[in-house]
């Protein structure tokens, strides 16, 4: 295995395929082989990587055990991607400053297109401080919303305690209205029942009597009144 | 006819015998790269899916994909000199077979190791035949995982299981062949290679 060999040879092929574009005339458009080869070269120099690496760790040949290296493995990995993740945002920083190094530089000298291109970036301006003026509202108003919010939770709290205040009361007064209410109708009720033995009993002295005199009571109007009101009460048990 | 009788069980023995396996090794970087090329190696004992994600395969546009198919390793002498660079080799193992996976571990032997980190892929089809027996999907996890390479499963019965199966391929093989800007076979290896959940060895419930 020879990658150094082979990538010597590489570069020779990579300069070869630069200097001959014409070399490149299966695409036929005029603009698409920058890219292509741009791409190409993109490609072998991730080659040339791959055979380096190998190349480094034909190099560095140290004997170690499988689970040693499984431990170290994660760590190497996790490092790894935090590198890659830097350079990432490392490399869109990058290209930020430059895209505005160069629409400042074209705003700057009189290029064909920086007339359009100012205009364009104060329209920008105005429309960005019209965001600005309608964020800020919009704060405005939100911030108005949520006082009304605790306004009306504040509200519904006191209406809450009210309500409970109200069963409270209204519970208690009925609790004693009954109680009341039922002693009084005991006491009744036995009042009743005491007058209307008191009644009957007199009842029952007053038909003995009529018996016991032995008067024809049918025949006097007032005897029978009297009589007949002795009969409509029954019989106490 | 003697001597052409001991020579035979000279060559038979280890040393003269391992020469011979080191000697038809496959190779990752002994030839060139090919330019805006992308070369794969379907290796399947049955020789049926092949077929089909070969078709699938040179339908890409974007890149020049060349699919070279074989039926196990090692490969034949003859076409070395014309054979380009295999970018990504896969091994296709059919979980109803046992002489499928058996196959692709033989095969193995003769794959030089350079290509263990990240030019290796293992696809697996067959996956939810209930007459698979639930230990050979482990052995070839397990395989998968030793080797620190992706486990893929596909579908080889449908026109579109073939179509996802040829994409997923597509993806590790660009990344192989260098056509992806920021990444390298050996980083992808690093993220997609086959995990073995720790209680594998527990019988599964059924």
């Amino acid at each position: 295995m020879d990658p150094s060999d082979g990538k010597g040879s590489l570069n020779l092929m990579v300069e070869a395929v630069a200097l001959n574009p014409a070399a490149d005339s299966s695409n036929a458009q005029k603009d698409t082989p920058p890219t292509d080869m741009l791409r190409m070269n993109q490609q072998m120099s991730n080659q040339c990587f791959e055979m380096a690496v190998q190349l480094q760790a034909g190099k560095s040949k140290r004997s170690c055990s499988t689970s040693e290296a499984e431990r170290d493995l994660p760590v190497y990995v996790k490092e790894l991607e935090g590198v890659k993740t830097l350079n990432f945002n490392s490399t869109l920083t990058l290209h930020r400053m430059q895209m505005w190094h160069a629409i400042g530089e074209t705003v700057k000298g009189n290029y064909s297109g920086s007339v359009a291109l100012k205009a364009g970036n104060d329209r920008c301006m105005a429309l960005c401080s019209q965001i600005k003026q309608c964020q800020q509202e919009s704060k405005d108003l939100q911030d108005e919303v949520t006082e009304v919010l605790k306004k009306r939770l504040e509200m519904k709290r006191l209406i809450d305690e009210k309500m409970k205040e109200m069963e409270d009361l209204k519970s208690k007064k009925e609790d004693g209205f009954t109680e009341k209410y039922k002693a009084a109708m005991e006491k009744g009720q036995e009042n009743l029942e005491k007058y209307r033995k008191l009644g009957v009993m007199t009842q029952n002295v007053l038909r003995g009597i009529i018996l016991a005199c032995r008067v024809n009571w049918m025949e006097d109007p007032t005897l029978r009144d009297i009589a007949m009101t002795l009969e409509d009460l029954p019989f106490s048990d | 006819m003697s001597r052409g009788f001991v020579y035979n069980i000279l060559f038979r023995t280890g040393i003269v015998l391992s020469v011979y396996i080191r000697m038809s090794l496959l190779k990752p970087f002994s030839k060139l790269p090919g330019l805006n090329a992308a070369n794969i190696l379907l290796v399947e004992c049955e020789e049926q899916f092949q077929k089909s994600l070969a078709d699938a395969l040179v339908e890409e546009t974007a890149v020049t994909v060349y699919v070279r198919l074989a039926k196990s390793l090692p490969l034949p002498k003859e076409n070395e000199e014309s054979r380009p660079r295999i970018d990504l080799v896969v091994f296709i193992i059919n979980l109803t077979s046992e002489l499928s996976f058996q196959s692709a571990e033989a095969s193995l032997k003769y794959l030089d190791p350079g290509y263990l980190l990240g030019k290796v892929c293992f696809m697996v089809t067959n996956a939810r035949n209930a007459s698979v027996p639930t230990e050979r999907l482990d052995a070839v996890r397990k395989l998968a995982a030793a080797l620190h390479c992706p486990l893929l499963f596909a579908e080889d019965q449908t026109p579109d299981g073939v179509t996802y199966a040829t994409k997923r391929l597509l993806s590790i093989l660009k990344v192989s062949a260098g056509l992806v800007p920021m990444a390298t076979a050996l980083y992808l290896s690093s993220l997609t290679s086959c995990t073995v959940p720790p209680d594998i060895d527990q019988p599964s419930f059924d």
